[in-house]
């Protein structure tokens, strides 16, 4: 009662956010965790509706797609961020141009993100014109039929348009990194690739960290790209679970998504068990 | 040596030049489509470079009737998701920074947590819900749904803006017999504004752009995306275009006019666009 009574004006002010957040996402998470332990047609509890997903074809290739997705697009983030960023940090003629130019696809809605690379990556679209100018194919490919091609799509379109925060949140990783550090190797004679590896590397951990869980859960939840870019040919879990959401299936749906949030929960805790020992540091 | 430094500073430019086409060539072919002459970008062999432009498109798109009442239903939710997200939540990322620290680093970190949560599992329950309601296709339902992401993203920023307030200001005006609203309204709010309308203008934007829940709540009306993914579904080479490019331009506007403001931090609220 006194600790209400003392701060019950900050209680005041928080209190419409948490009860928002209560009732709106806390309380819908609870409610689809139950709805898929119950039965369609009985309503009884048990495990009948995962039993009925495990046994679709559509659902498994929709996880192992979502993982591939994730592991295709976050190593190609990572690697071409952490080359941008790198070279965002020396000093070059037309830097800022550049990076700007880097930004652009903030400024692109994930949407229609997806419907320019339907321009690109179509059968009649740009890729294939580019190669066949190159003389590298003769007869068009179809990239978005389906298949491991599918998956490589949507990764690049992913990467395009969520590479600039990749980028910024690497990039003031390296500016958080003391100069003289760099000096101190520099005298001692270290070549590039070491400082590379023994400096900057575990020195850009946390941002590195950071990176990584933003853009795995993202990556897990991914759904407008395939949703444009793949219909119904290369299902992904969130994909998936909107589709048996359409076929009236609610209580599919709402196993599909459980399996989804099972997924990132079970990413975070091998995440921060094996990887990285630390937490996420706030406001890095 | 010298010839060394050349050429590795060749292969250096290069790696820029490769990045930069990679970031602005998909932006480029939007446009380009938007104003292609059907027969320069409707064949097996696409042509790259603007040699003509025709209006045709948009004249069908401005003329058609289809645009007017989804731009309006995009455009009223997001200005008033927006509104009401810092309603909610800016009074409380206030308290939540002057909280003590390991209070505060609990609450973010939870705020931090319901952002992961898959939100296919929350428009569910949520659609079902908002059907009895009676609130499918309303622009009410789709505001309040826009506020289950909004909500922690404008908090997380809102919490690291209040904090670079010292609490100083405070009590000097308290000192000065100012009561604890009074203080609110007429010393914290003023310095905040900035930090406020920058973290509005990405709220406004997020739900601008939003597709997923839209998609949940939406039997008849459509909103912008929602009008894109019909033309996507239905092969509206053009169309896609046009509407792709209305639903870009206020983004590329907001977003270049507040790249300054996009620091790392706010990254953590994971601006979508």
């Amino acid at each position: 009662m006194k600790f209400i009574k003392k701060h019950y004006f900050e209680i005041l002010l928080v209190l419409p956010l948490s009860a928002y957040i209560l009732g709106f996402t806390i309380l819908p998470i609870i409610k689809t965790i139950l709805l898929s332990f119950h039965d369609k047609s009985t309503g009884a509890l048990g495990f009948s509706t995962y039993q009925y997903l495990f046994s679709k074809k559509d659902f498994n290739m929709a996880i192992i797609n979502t993982v591939a997705v994730t592991l295709v697009g976050l190593t190609f983030q990572l690697i071409t961020g952490l080359f941008i960023a790198m070279s965002l940090k020396t000093d070059f003629k037309g830097k800022g141009l550049v990076r700007s130019l880097v930004l652009l696809p903030m400024g692109v809605p994930t949407l229609v993100s997806g419907v320019t690379l339907l321009y690109i990556f179509g059968t009649q679209g740009y890729l294939n014109e580019l190669l066949f100018k190159l003389g590298i194919i003769t007869k068009p490919i179809a990239w978005t039929s389906g298949g491991i091609k599918n998956i490589f799509v949507i990764a690049i379109a992913d990467s395009w348009k969520v590479l600039p925060i990749v980028v910024l949140l690497l990039l003031a990783g390296l500016e958080s990194i003391p100069s003289d550090v760099y000096e101190a190797s520099a005298i001692d004679g270290a070549s590039k690739s070491q400082t590379f590896f023994n400096i900057t590397l575990p020195l850009l951990k946390p941002s590195i960290t950071m990176t990584i869980i933003l853009r795995a859960v993202d990556s897990f939840r991914i759904f407008e790209l395939p949703k444009i870019l793949a219909g119904r040919v290369t299902p992904f879990l969130a994909t998936y679970a909107y589709d048996e959401y359409a076929y009236n299936n609610a209580n599919a749906s709402a196993a599909a998504s459980t399996i989804l949030l099972m997924i990132i929960v079970i990413f975070m805790i091998l995440y921060f068990k094996f990887v990285d020992k630390g937490g996420v540091e706030y406001g890095k | 040596m010298a010839s060394r430094k050349i050429y590795k500073k060749l292969l250096f430019y290069l790696g820029i030049i490769l990045i930069i086409l990679f970031m602005t060539i998909p932006v480029y072919i939007l446009f380009r489509v938007s104003f292609a002459v059907p027969e320069d970008v409707l064949t097996s062999h696409p042509k790259f470079f603007i040699t003509r432009f025709e209006f045709k498109h948009w004249q069908q798109v401005f003329n058609s009737g289809n645009l007017w009442p989804p731009l309006y239903k995009s455009f009223i939710v997001a200005t008033f998701t927006m509104i009401f997200a810092l309603v909610i939540s800016a009074p409380a990322s206030y308290a939540i920074s002057r909280f003590d620290k390991k209070i505060k680093y609990a609450v973010i970190l939870s705020l931090f947590f319901t952002r992961m949560f898959p939100n296919v599992g929350i428009a569910l329950p949520i659609s079902v819900t908002f059907l009895k309601w009676n609130l499918t296709d309303k622009n009410i339902g789709l505001i309040m749904a826009h506020l289950i992401e909004q909500l922690p993203f404008i908090a997380w920023i809102l919490v690291s803006t209040f904090e670079t307030i010292p609490f100083d200001l405070e009590e000097a005006a308290s000192i000065d017999g100012a009561g604890r609203i009074k203080t609110l309204l007429k010393v914290v709010l003023p310095v905040a504004a900035p930090g406020l309308a920058v973290a509005a203008m990405f709220t406004w934007l997020n739900s601008w752009n939003e597709f997923t829940y839209a998609l949940y709540l939406s039997l008849s009306t459509k909103t912008l995306p929602l009008q894109i993914y019909y033309y996507v579904l239905r092969g509206g080479f053009f169309q896609q275009a046009a509407y792709s490019t209305i639903l870009t331009i206020p983004v590329l506007i907001i977003t270049f006019a507040l790249q300054r403001y996009i620091r790392s931090d706010y990254l953590g609220g994971a601006i979508k666009g």
